[in-house]
Formats: C-alpha cells, sequence, structure tokens
C-alpha cells in the first residue's frame, strides 16, 4: 500500500521535529499535574466516600476526568501536530516529490493522516497509564475505563483527520492550525445554543461532537456515537483528497 | 497522433489551463534514449509547467503525456518508474539527513528493501556524496542540495530525466561537473533540460526545443551557438511566428 511509505515519511519527520516532542512534553506534563491533583481530591475525599453507599471511586474521580482532561489537551494539540501535514509540504515546494514519485492524492491523504496518528495515539497512552499504574492498588473499573478510553481515541482520530483536511486546504500551517481548532470547536459545541432552549434529541445535538464522546466517557458504548466518528474521520479524509486532487487538475 | 509507441516520450497536443490563462498549448514533443533535450524559454515561457506535466506533477488540461507507449493520465505509476524529475526548488526535508531522506524516496516510489539500499548507496556514489550521508539536508550548500535533489531523482534508475533549472545558483566550477554528469546520463537515457541560459544548452545538448508564451516555436538538433542565440532572441522579442 503506497501511503504506507508516506505515512512512514510523516512519522520519521515528526520524530526528528522538537516541535512534536515539545508538544507532548507540555501536553503531558499538563497532565500529570491534573493527575496530582485528581489524585489528591481522591484521596482526601476516601474517609466520607467510604461511608456512602455506591459512592463514586478511583475510575469516576481520577481516570475518567483525566481522560476526559487529555481529550482537551488534545483538542489543542491535533491541530498544531497536523497543520504541517500539507501546507507544511506546499510551503516548502516538496509535495511535488510526493506526486513525482506516483503516490496519488488518496495515498497522500492516508499516509500523512495515518502518519500523525501514532504520535497522537502515544501521548494518550500515556496520559492512560498514569491512572493505570495505580490500578493494582485500587480496584479500577476496566469497562467503564476502556470506554472512555475508547471515546478519547475515537475524538483524536476524529481531530487528526479534520487537522489534515485543513492542512490541504490551507496555505500555511498556521493557518490550517487555526482554521482546525476553529472547525473542531464549532462541531464540539455546534448544539450549544439548542441545549440552552432545553432540545437535546435534535439532528444538531446529533453533529456536536460533546454528544458522542460524553456516552463514552460514561462507559456507554454505542454504535450511533462509533459510527459519528467513522463519518467525521471519512468525510474530513475525503474532503482533503478531492482538494488535492484538483490542485493537480486545476492547479 | 503525434510520436509513436516506440518513442519513449510523446507530449501529444498537450495543454495546461490555469485561472483562465493558456500557460502551455498544442505541445507536441517526442523525445527517445540517448537524446539530451535542451527546453529554452523567457521566464514564464511554460517550461516549468510542461515538466511538471511531464513528472505527472499536474494533469494536462488537454491532450496528453504518454512514456513508454503509456498515456500517463491512465497510468499515473508510470511516472513513478520511469520518471525521475528534479523540479526548481530542490524538494529537500530539511530535518532529514541525506542518506534518510534518499531511503525516503526510495520507499515512496515502492522499492523492495533490498534493491533500495543498493539505490541509496550507488545514488550516493555517483553523485559523490557519500561524506554528507549523515550530513541534515537544511545544512546543505546550495550546491549539495542540487545534488541531493539530482540523486533522488536518479535513485530508480529511470529512462527519462527530467530537470528544471538543474543549474540554478551553482559556481562555475559545481556547473561544469553538473555538464559533465549531464552528459554521461544523457547516454543512455533521455533527459530533458529546462534552462534560461544558453550557454548551458550549447554545452549539453543534442537538441533544443524553444518554448514562448506556452507554445514550442522551435524543436531542431543543435546547430551553431550564435545561429540558437540569434533564433532565441527573435522568439523571446516575438518575431518568429508559431
Amino acid at each position: 500500500m503506497s501511503a504506507r511509505a508516506v505515512a512512514r515519511l510523516e512519522l520519521k519527520r515528526l520524530v526528528v521535529r522538537p516541535f512534536a516532542w515539545t508538544l507532548a512534553a507540555v501536553g503531558l506534563a499538563w497532565l500529570a499535574w491534573q493527575f496530582l491533583l485528581l489524585l489528591d481530591g481522591f484521596l482526601k475525599a476516601q474517609a466520607r466516600l467510604a461511608a456512602q453507599p455506591d459512592a463514586p471511586g478511583y475510575t469516576d474521580l481520577v481516570a475518567v476526568p483525566l481522560l476526559a482532561a487529555a481529550a482537551q489537551v488534545l483538542l489543542l494539540v491535533a491541530p498544531l501536530l497536523t497543520m504541517h501535514a500539507l501546507a507544511g509540504e506546499r510551503r516548502a515546494r516538496t509535495l511535488p516529490l510526493l506526486l513525482a514519485c506516483g503516490q496519488s492524492p488518496r495515498a497522500i491523504v492516508l499516509g500523512k493522516y495515518l502518519g500523525a496518528l501514532p504520535w497522537l495515539a502515544g501521548i494518550l497512552l500515556l496520559a492512560a497509564a498514569m491512572p493505570l499504574a495505580l490500578a493494582p492498588a485500587t480496584h479500577l473499573d476496566w469497562g467503564k475505563f476502556a470506554a472512555a478510553l475508547l471515546g478519547v481515541a475515537l475524538m483524536t482520530a476524529a481531530l487528526a483527520a479534520i487537522g489534515v483536511a485543513c492542512s490541504t486546504f490551507a496555505s500555511h500551517p498556521a493557518l490550517a492550525a487555526a482554521a482546525a481548532f476553529a472547525l473542531t470547536l464549532a462541531l464540539w459545541a455546534i448544539d450549544a445554543g439548542a441545549r440552552a432552549q432545553g432540545l437535546d434529541n435534535g439532528a444538531i445535538n446529533y453533529l456536536a461532537m460533546a454528544t458522542h464522546v460524553q456516552p463514552l466517557l460514561r462507559g456507554l458504548v454505542g454504535s450511533v456515537d462509533l459510527i459519528y466518528f467513522a463519518l467525521v474521520v471519512a468525510l474530513a479524509l475525503a474532503l482533503a483528497t478531492r482538494r488535492l486532487a484538483a490542485e493537480r487538475t486545476r492547479g | 497522433m503525434h510520436g509513436t509507441d516506440h518513442n519513449l516520450l510523446v507530449l501529444d497536443r498537450v495543454g495546461r489551463r490555469l485561472a483562465g490563462r493558456e500557460i502551455v498549448q498544442d505541445l507536441r514533443l517526442t523525445l527517445d534514449r540517448g537524446t539530451v533535450l535542451g527546453l529554452l524559454g523567457v521566464n514564464g515561457a511554460g517550461k516549468s509547467t510542461t515538466l511538471a506535466m511531464i513528472a505527472g506533477v499536474l494533469a494536462p488540461s488537454r491532450g496528453a503525456v504518454r512514456i513508454d507507449g503509456r498515456d500517463l493520465a491512465e497510468h499515473p505509476q508510470t511516472a513513478r518508474t520511469h520518471v525521475g524529475y528534479l523540479p526548481e526548488q530542490v524538494p529537500l526535508y530539511p530535518e532529514l539527513t541525506v542518506a534518510e531522506y534518499l531511503d525516503a524516496c526510495a520507499r515512496l516510489r515502492g522499492m523492495a528493501a533490498a534493491t533500495r539500499r543498493t539505490a541509496v548507496a550507488a545514488a550516493l556514489a555517483r553523485l559523490d556524496l557519500g561524506a554528507v550521508a549523515r550530513r541534515l539536508c537544511g545544512a546543505l550548500s546550495l550546491g549539495l542540495r542540487q545534488r541531493v535533489g539530482l540523486a533522488q531523482a536518479l535513485l530508480h534508475d529511470p529512462p527519462l530525466l527530467v530537470l528544471d533549472e538543474p543549474g540554478n545558483g551553482l559556481d562555475p566550477v559545481q556547473t561544469a561537473s553538473l555538464r559533465v554528469l549531464i552528459r554521461e546520463l544523457g547516454r543512455e537515457r533521455a533527459v530533458i533540460l529546462s534552462t534560461h541560459l544558453l550557454p548551458e544548452v550549447t554545452a549539453v545538448c543534442d537538441r533544443v526545443a524553444i518554448l514562448h508564451e506556452g507554445r514550442l516555436r522551435h524543436d531542431a538538433p543543435l546547430g551553431d551557438g550564435s545561429a540558437l542565440e540569434r533564433t532565441f532572441l527573435a522568439i523571446a522579442a516575438g518575431a518568429v511566428a508559431a
């Protein structure tokens, strides 16, 4: 599969870029701080919680909130990490190399996407490792934790696809990052007005990303939510491919 | 139809429109192995657009580019195996070393692991880049960047080499060694060399094509240098009709 060579090149370039490491380091440092705060809160509340029946435990008070914080960090990191995908190639005039090597627009877009995913997945897995490190000493609800992790992973996959798509349309990486961030925020809270009016089951609610992440963070895995993320990824990559193909045909 | 299936490269009434303007019009050209074709033209004549279409980077708006008898639009993979392309601005990744860059280019061309290693080593040796193989592309001088660009174009040993202004920014010594290399490559391959410098053409080319305002105005074997200069200047001044 020719997208593999593009993905490998993209990942290799990320690995040698200080920018990608800085993003990961700052993001993980922030999450580590959040983890300590959540853990401290949990330990302080433990005596009070022990007296309550069905009280929230380590999973609800530390593990899942940390994954929710990771989702917020990735909301910022994904656009910054993917902004160079195509806009950077265009700016550095390296795109002709990929095309002259016989890579189709679809392979280039898919390769760029697959190249960014392992880096984002690495950040998410390291964030997940923090609460997991205490799993042997606590009662972790593995099902709920896995569902929440899946939710954040799917959201990250969608963010990366949106980032690559914006990078395909933008002439400058900074514009691509700004567009991806704005689009993600809009998609996240598109139903805020409807919710304020008490509407929570309309088409606009379905479009909002938060509508599909929240159930997974609560441990509910539904096919509707999985399909939503698959559709966002497919649509973003299809638009990016179309844009790149048009660039080759129309200039 | 212009050219035959026996020609390595056939441009059959190729045209390219961009933002409502005809950049290249009705271009007909053939090329075979063992020929170095100089593509001359003033800035904006359509040379780079023509080369990008031959390399498969841009699609023609009209007509067809055929390489080894196959239409590039129907068989885009032909560019991967048959064409080596050095764009005007060398497409380097500054964060990769020369060896890493060439390895990535070989992977992009779909070369198998064993072939890839041999091809990278051969390209490094041929362009005399062994000493800088571990140096970052971003830290190379202009001359070295051009050589690395040429190495990536030669990696897969293509029968057709497309070079867009390869002498840009080179000093006289580097220019001389580039000319020797192009002549050597032209013995077994078809080479298209785009330039606006007449001395470069007279030094290395067997044939000259002159583009002006997107049209082919002259296509003939290299003759007398001063006659070529007169023809080129007359075409550039618009005195020679198509």
